[in-house]
């Protein structure tokens, strides 16, 4: 009954090991294991104990991956949780408590490996480019990106780290999306997103692709060192800068196939005098779309169609309601009830182009935003270096329990498909297991040799002005042609100072101790968080339900058909329901809990449904 | 008479769609977009230049001119050096609501004498044929409500933009020199010309 009870203190830090193994540079008796260690977390780790981790988790891995036909996903040892991963001959371990959700620790290696592809392409290239001391450089500030900042429970979501949209004006995030919008004018601009101190204000990418493109921002704001291939541009006085990142096949078909009506994008060269253009409206999403045609031949778009109304917080669909005002008045209270009136009595229309706007799909991209407790992005993580583990290495390995990963298919694909969960929507969920990447020609499917050439070369651009970025995903040619660069950076210039004002003044709420309910509320779709919590406090009163959480989300994982449960204690009962779309958690505070050891009506474990179900209609989370 | 370089932050005010953000881009970027989106909020870039021998940067705010964006953009009012109150030849409504800008601008910036504080009057859009306020009326307006200097411009044609800035530019500095020479000496020339009271429609 009292699982809370025994629930342990939660380490700050997520991930206890994680190591690349290379086993072709292992292949005679006489080889030392050392060899094949491309990278090793803590790097302080004496060299026995690497060899010895990365000797017995390589070679159990295999073993029980050659045993089942299916590629070894996670495996058990003492007290830490391996997250395991095999291309080729590299093998990839993350190692983290047990606490944490096995779901959890996958995505987060899933991450891990993605960033690094993202960042450098593929591994073996990799490494055959840069020394291990450079990659290791960067493993390691990966590592620490992914863990830095971040709440536990954005930890156990893997979710993307948002502004505190509670007290931004709604209309401010329909700046940032037109502003990204404007941007695509130029057709060189696949896509972008606007962060605001290492924070999503805005995006049209994918979550998966969002977090990767933050990695760099935050590099660029703390002024780390910077990898090769970046290159600040003098002419737009050191506020851009770029560097050549690598899409997988799906991302930039999801990218490609967003619903941009190429027809409609302006020139880069722009007419003084606008000649037959005048049909073009700056806002070509919101206007010159007219069909919706375009949106639903979009089949690798990861948004159901119930996402709107599963997520009436400021979904795209909001942000690009006709009536934004109504939402400014009630941007303290964006409940659906205060919104969806509105739309409808035409009062405030802002426009025409609004209107058409509404078939939400022809937005060309998301705009997500949602509040999220935790503090600032960047602190240094002090514990990156810290001591070392639980000293579990006593020699004795005790594979308690072994996962295979049977839900995949069992080839040797497996970073290719993880990376394409990912980056899609659902991220490993199980009950977006079924969404194909339906885009991605059979050829590549199946020819594993295609796999190295799926990771085509992009470049990412960036503008920062002051704590904002503009982050825009563009051909490699774009820094080199003149026009488009001028075309773009003028076009966003004076929008994204008049953001960056506007985002700057506005005052942080105040942290509350503990209300009188605690929630979290996780769309799986745009992967962002809601919550309460402020992710800062680690306050004694917030673990019980953190905890709770992540129990409750594990349960959810690994069964697909669990809709409801309620987890509880002594003291407290935590409530958790989930859809394919959403996750949400709720606590109710205070008071006694009437338990009466078996169950009865009275039990007012009941009634958390219900309370749930009006308490979080006021921060946009619709249970009904 | 100084060597460096002073931050003037103008700002432009005027109904939705009379063209502030058209004429902050004419004159900052030389460039005429036509189917600008509605500004949200408020927005800025940064000028320099230098008039009579001062070199100033001139930070431009433009704003929302539509009434739902009120809330967003009056906090940024505070701290202005000059108000160029815009309306638009072919609107007349734009032109009537001149003093309810003026009254906004006041209150939200707080500012202590109204009676001298530099505004500009803007008339923008003499490229359209349809006029609906003529000169005369503008020129009326512009002489009873503090004899203000008053530009009749066209962003799409660049038309007086410039010359509009740099006014406002020398009000402001004329204002600055006023309030330098009261402290030392006591003196205030009550009725200090500036240097072009005229229209200038060419």
């Amino acid at each position: 009954a009292s699982v809370m009870a025994e629930l342990l203190q939660p380490d700050s830090r997520m991930c206890n090991y994680f190591f690349l193994y290379d086993g072709s540079k292992v292949r005679g008796e006489a080889d030392p294991t050392r060899d094949g260690i491309c990278y090793f977390y803590p790097e302080e780790t004496p060299l026995d104990k690497q060899e010895l981790l990365c000797g017995q988790l390589a070679g159990v891995g295999r073993c029980v991956s050659e045993l089942s036909s299916s590629p070894t996903r996670t495996l058990r040892l003492r007290r830490n949780k391996f997250a395991i991963r095999m291309k080729d001959d590299f093998f990839w371990a993350l190692g983290c408590s047990v606490d944490v959700p096995t779901v959890s620790v996958s995505e987060f290696l899933d991450q891990l490996i993605d960033l690094f592809c993202f960042y450098n392409g593929p591994v073996r290239r990799s490494y055959q480019l840069n020394s291990q001391e450079t990659l290791a450089a960067r493993w390691a500030r990966y590592l620490s990106h992914l863990q830095s900042g971040s709440s536990e429970l954005s930890h156990i979501f893997s979710c993307l780290r948002t502004i505190d949209s509670t007290n931004v004006d709604p209309l401010l995030l329909l700046k940032a999306a037109l502003i990204l919008q404007a941007c695509q004018r130029c057709p060189l601009v696949l896509a972008g997103c606007i962060l605001f101190r290492g924070r999503v204000v805005s995006t049209q990418m994918s979550p998966g692709l969002t977090m990767k493109v933050m990695v760099h921002e935050s590099e660029t704001y703390t002024k780390a060192q910077r990898p090769n291939g970046t290159s600040a541009s003098s002419s737009f006085s050191g506020t851009v800068s770029s560097t050549t990142v690598f899409l997988t096949t799906p991302e930039l078909q999801d990218l490609q196939s967003a619903p941009v009506d190429k027809g409609f994008r302006c020139c880069p060269t722009t007419p003084q005098r606008d000649g037959p253009s005048k049909k073009t409206r700056l806002s070509r999403t919101l206007s010159d779309t007219p069909s919706t045609e375009s949106q639903v031949s979009n089949p690798s778009s990861s948004q159901p169609p119930q996402k709107a109304s599963l997520s009436p917080r400021l979904s795209d669909l909001d942000v690009f309601s006709p009536a934004p005002t109504h939402s400014a008045a009630n941007s303290l209270n964006p409940s659906p009830q205060s919104l969806r009136p509105s739309l409808s009595n035409g009062e405030h229309s802002v426009e025409d182009e609004m209107e058409e706007s509404r078939s939400r799909k022809s937005t060309g991209g998301r705009s997500q935003i949602h509040s999220e407790g935790d503090g600032s992005v960047f602190e240094e993580d002090s514990h990156l270096n810290g001591g070392e583990g639980e000293g579990a290495f006593g020699g004795v390995f005790d594979f308690q329990a072994v996962e295979s990963g049977n839900e995949q298919p069992h080839d040797d694909k497996v970073v290719e498909e993880d990376s394409s969960v990912s980056c899609g929507s659902v991220s490993g969920h199980s009950a977006g297991k079924s969404d194909p990447p339906p885009l991605l020609p059979p050829p590549h499917r199946l020819s594993d040799a295609s796999e190295e050439n799926a990771l085509i070369p992009m470049t990412l651009y960036m503008h920062r002005v002051k704590g904002l970025v503009l982050a825009l995903l563009v051909e490699p040619h774009f820094m080199s042609d003149a026009t488009s660069m001028e075309e773009v950076y003028h076009s966003s210039l004076a929008s994204l100072n008049g953001l960056e004002a506007h985002l700057r003044t506005i005052s942080p709420g105040a942290p509350g101790g503990p209300g009188p309910y605690t929630f979290a509320h996780f769309d799986c779709v745009q992967s962002t968080l809601t919550t309460n919590l402020s992710g800062r406090s680690g306050g004694a009163w917030d673990q019980p339900f953190v905890r709770a959480t992540s129990l409750l989300h594990s349960h959810f994982c690994n069964t697909e058909t669990l809709q409801e449960a309620i987890i509880r204690s002594a003291s407290t009962a935590v409530y958790g329901t989930r859809s394919v779309a959403q996750e949400t958690y709720f606590q109710q505070n205070g008071g006694s809990l009437r338990n009466s050891g078996i169950p009865n009506h009275q039990d007012s474990a009941f009634s958390l449904p219900s309370k749930a179900r009006h308490r979080l209609l006021k921060h946009g989370v619709n249970l009904l | 008479m100084t060597t460096k370089t002073s931050l003037l932050k103008v700002i432009l005010l005027g109904d939705g769609g009379v063209g502030k953000s058209s004429i902050m881009n004419r004159y900052v970027t030389n460039k005429f977009d036509a189917h600008l989106f509605h500004t949200i909020g408020v927005e800025f870039l940064n000028k320099d230049l230098e008039v009579d021998g001062h070199q100033v940067t001139l930070q431009i705010w433009d704003t929302a001119g539509q009434e739902r964006f009120r809330s967003l953009r009056t906090p940024f009012y505070r701290g202005s050096d000059c108000c160029l109150l815009t309306f638009s030849v072919d609107d007349n409504q734009s032109f009537l609501n001149l003093g309810n800008w003026k009254k906004e601008f006041i209150y939200y910036a707080d500012v202590k004498e109204p009676e001298k504080f530099p505004f500009v009057v803007l008339g923008n859009k003499v490229d359209v044929t349809e006029r609906q306020v003529s000169t005369e009326e503008a020129q009326q307006w512009c002489k009873e409500n503090g004899d203000y200097p008053y530009y009749e411009t066209s962003a799409k044609d660049a038309i007086n933009v410039a010359v509009a800035f740099e006014e406002a530019v020398r009000r402001v500095l004329a204002v600055d020199e006023r309030t330098d020479h009261l402290i030392p000496t006591d003196t205030v020339k009550l009725h200090r010309k500036p240097r072009s009271t005229a229209t200038c429609c060419s």
